[in-house]
């Protein structure tokens, strides 16, 4: 997994549940590995199971700094409901005075038409 | 079997007596134990034969085996003995688990047989393999199925992300959510900056249930027409015809429960969060509307200054305001389609209410010259429905620390904020808007038909004010005012340099204020000085006053200007209030009188051309037609300040040519 792509805390809880997958997905390799009539392939095996490891230390260290970092944030400290309706009065009087302007235009443009 | 049978007889199972004391007591043997009475009658029982009868038939067997076996016999006598040691055993077993008369001393495992062992092995190999086999399986199996539900959960988890940057989300686990919904909510009630004194309760819209939809994606549903709007308008006002609708932008597509899941495939997750977003404003919104209707209600309640209830329905609140206007303040469904409310319209161009600057001598459009005054209309209800948002939001919602501060008073006379309250406050700024546009309407009146005056429109920013100027420029006089040598006054010097006039009209709720130079100093007309007759002067008029109250100053303005430029050619000139007389010789003056009238469709301020001869008459501002016999007149028309200027200088030639008339 290339460490630039994970840039939100979201995208690298993603990955992390794709290791998970991962990892179920070598396990499952190794058991049919090991269940092989004709005995179990080492070399197979080996790289398997260091896959499988690297992926745990990585999903650790993953979830660790995540966790830590969840930490610091409180929920609800500064709301901003207020604010918003500050911004959304805002807005209707952009688009009212949008609206005024447009009323202005036409009557300048009908004004020259008529000249 | 065979053999001699041996029978024993028992004595009846009657009680029978042991013993009788001498008291008569009778004593009977003692219950024999349930155990006891079994073991006894086992005993009883001689199994001697039996045991004979095994060591006679093991004898015979083996004497048995020598002559013609069937092949199969051997395996199948082992398969039967080794059955009935499992029937024992098991028993045996049954036994030891229901602990009822035998426990376990102790187990050993019997040594096994080299065939055994290989045998045991080869099967415990086997059910590993087998076991490693089912494990395999079932490791890709969770594999395959957690990565559908990851990436499942990922749009859910995705969108809840995006959406809790801008909201407050909660959870509640346990029984109480839904199945299949994990319980996140989105609250939407801000409690951390309300007064004490208000009490709101929680709307029922301020929480919003987050689904999951048939997709697994994030999904909110609301019942149709929860959401309302606070709405303002004028009564009667549906009757005018709806020119245009521009106000309402919407830049974001109205939002249908029934159309989205049709067109679910087709909207990217980006833009379904930004619809849902959108869809939670809205939400927001509603609520916001409900708790200012709900303040207004409460506030209405209340009587104040200003505010007169004349209606209450349910979601609708009607108002009187001073003048005979009736406005009302409800709550309405928004719409979610593109209709808009019936009540909401807006206005013709033609008399919305614009902040005009300078007209220039613009010609108007044609229709505006059949109608010599135009008819004024109503405010603009959505800037008012903006501005009651505004003010509740400003006073009630905020902290007292972020409230924006106006420096003055918000319309004079206005003391603190808790004697006329919100409501008292916007019904007077309604007021004050209604008169006001009564007064522009006269002011563009005037203006228009004038054509060296011109209206400038001064922003107060406050909401129960309004102010303008009506400027008017003179053309520079072309003896170029340098330096007189003359002892000139303050004043004198002023006008010398002086090439506009002002006039300012102040309107204070519905108080008109006129301060402009020019208007008549009763004491300095008086005293015949003309020092004194013109200075910055304020009073105050009527709405009905007014047109020929800024007619006349701007007439007195202009006299005073031509009698500032006559005493620059060194003419002398009285100077009377609309009026300016030339001596001649022989006592004859001449004078040049305006004549101020605001009916006139052709201009307001005519010029009349008046000679009189010797005698010092009071000039008056409207002449009598049937006093003409000692004076000539002559009707000069409607003038423009050039032609007035070079009028002047005519006069002035004349004056100086000492020709007489």
């Amino acid at each position: 997994m290339d460490s630039q792509s994970q840039n939100t805390s979201l995208q690298r809880l993603q990955n992390v549940e794709k290791r998970v997958v991962r990892v179920l997905e070598l396990a499952g390799g190794v058991m049919d590995e090991l269940a092989n009539p004709a005995g179990p392939r080492k070399d197979l095996i080996n790289n398997h199971c260091l896959d499988f490891m690297q992926l745990i230390k990585d999903i650790q260290v993953t979830l660790r700094g995540e966790i830590k970092s969840a930490c610091e944030y409180r929920p609800f400290e500064k709301c901003d409901y207020s604010s918003r309706i500050a911004n959304e009065i805002c807005c209707k009087k952009l688009e009212y005075v949008i609206s005024q302007m447009d009323g202005m235009k036409q009557t300048v443009d009908e004004y020259h038409g008529a000249v | 079997m065979d053999g001699k049978l041996e029978v024993s007889l028992d004595k009846l199972p009657v009680k029978r007596l042991d013993a009788i004391e001498e008291n008569g007591f009778e004593r009977f043997p003692s219950d024999v134990d349930y155990d006891e009475k079994r073991l006894s009658l086992i005993r009883r029982i001689d199994f001697a034969w039996a045991v004979e009868k095994d060591d006679k038939k093991k004898q015979k067997k083996s004497s048995k085996e020598s002559s013609a076996p069937w092949q199969w016999q051997s395996m199948v006598e082992n398969l039967q003995l080794a059955h009935q040691e499992l029937s024992v055993i098991m028993d045996l077993i049954n036994t030891v688990e229901a602990n009822d008369a035998v426990t376990v001393a102790s187990m050993t495992r019997p040594k096994p047989l080299p065939n055994e062992i290989l045998s045991d092995l080869s099967v415990s190999a086997a059910t590993k393999l087998q076991c490693f086999r089912h494990l395999g399986k079932y490791f890709k199996q969770s594999a395959k199925t957690l990565e559908q539900q990851v990436t499942r959960e990922a749009r859910f988890y995705g969108a809840l992300i995006r959406l809790q940057q801008n909201w407050k989300v909660k959870r509640q686990r346990g029984a109480a959510s839904a199945p299949g919904s994990e319980g996140f909510t989105i609250d939407l009630f801000d409690n951390s900056l309300y007064d004490p004194a208000a009490v709101f309760r929680p709307s029922s819209l301020s929480t919003v249930r987050l689904d999951h939809d048939s997709a697994g994606m994030l999904s909110i549903n609301l019942p149709p027409n929860s959401r309302r709007s606070i709405q303002f308008s004028f009564l009667g006002q549906h009757s005018d015809d709806t020119v245009k609708e521009p106000y309402k932008i919407k830049t974001y597509p109205s939002v249908d429960n029934h159309s989205r899941e049709s067109e679910k495939e087709s909207i990217s997750d980006d833009e379904y969060v930004k619809e849902t977003h959108s869809l939670i404003r809205e939400v927001h919104r509603a609520i916001f509307d409900e708790q200012v209707f709900d303040l207004v209600n409460r506030e209405a309640s209340n009587p104040s200054l200003g505010v007169n209830v004349t209606g209450i329905r349910e979601n609708y609140l009607q108002l009187s305001l001073g003048q005979g206007t009736c406005v009302f303040v409800s709550l309405a469904p928004s719409s979610q389609g593109d209709q808009m409310v019936e009540s909401l319209s807006s206005q013709n161009i033609e008399n919305a209410i614009l902040p005009l600057d300078t007209l220039d001598g613009v010609k108007l459009p044609e229709e505006e010259q059949d109608t010599p005054r135009k008819k004024w209309g109503f405010p603009n209800c959505i800037s008012y429905e903006i501005y009651l948002q505004q003010i509740f939001h400003e006073h009630v919602f905020m902290k007292a620390k972020d409230r924006p501060v106006y420096t003055g008073a918000r319309g004079s006379g206005q003391g603190a904020k808790d004697g006329p309250s919100l409501l008292g406050h916007f019904c007077m700024s309604l007021d004050h808007r209604i008169f006001s546009n009564k007064v522009l309407m006269e002011l563009e009146n005037v203006v228009c038909r004038v054509p060296y005056l011109h209206l400038l429109c001064n922003p107060t920013w406050l909401s129960r004010s309004s102010s303008w100027t009506v400027f008017m420029k003179v053309p520079q006089s072309i003896l170029h005012a340098g330096c007189q040598a003359s002892p000139s006054t303050h004043r004198r010097m002023r006008n010398v340099i002086k090439s506009e006039f002002r006039t300012k009209i102040v309107v204070n709720d519905d108080c008109i204020n006129v301060e402009g130079e020019g208007a008549p100093n009763v004491v300095g007309l008086f005293k015949g000085n003309s020092g004194e007759i013109s200075s910055m002067n304020r009073y105050d008029c009527d709405l009905a006053d007014l047109p020929s109250i800024i007619l006349q100053q701007a007439a007195s303005q202009v006299i005073g200007w031509l009698h500032e430029e006559a005493l620059l050619v060194g003419i002398k000139v009285n100077r009377d209030f609309l009026c300016l007389s030339f001596e001649l010789e022989q006592g004859e003056t001449l004078s040049l009188v305006a004549h101020v009238d605001p009916e006139d469709t052709q201009g307001c301020i005519s010029w009349w051309l008046l000679m009189e001869d010797g005698f010092a008459e009071e000039r008056k501002l409207h002449m009598d037609i049937s006093d003409g016999a000692s004076e000539y007149r002559k009707f000069l028309g409607h003038l423009s300040l050039d032609v007035l200027y070079s009028t002047l200088m005519d006069l002035v030639s004349l004056c100086s040519g000492g020709g007489s008339q």
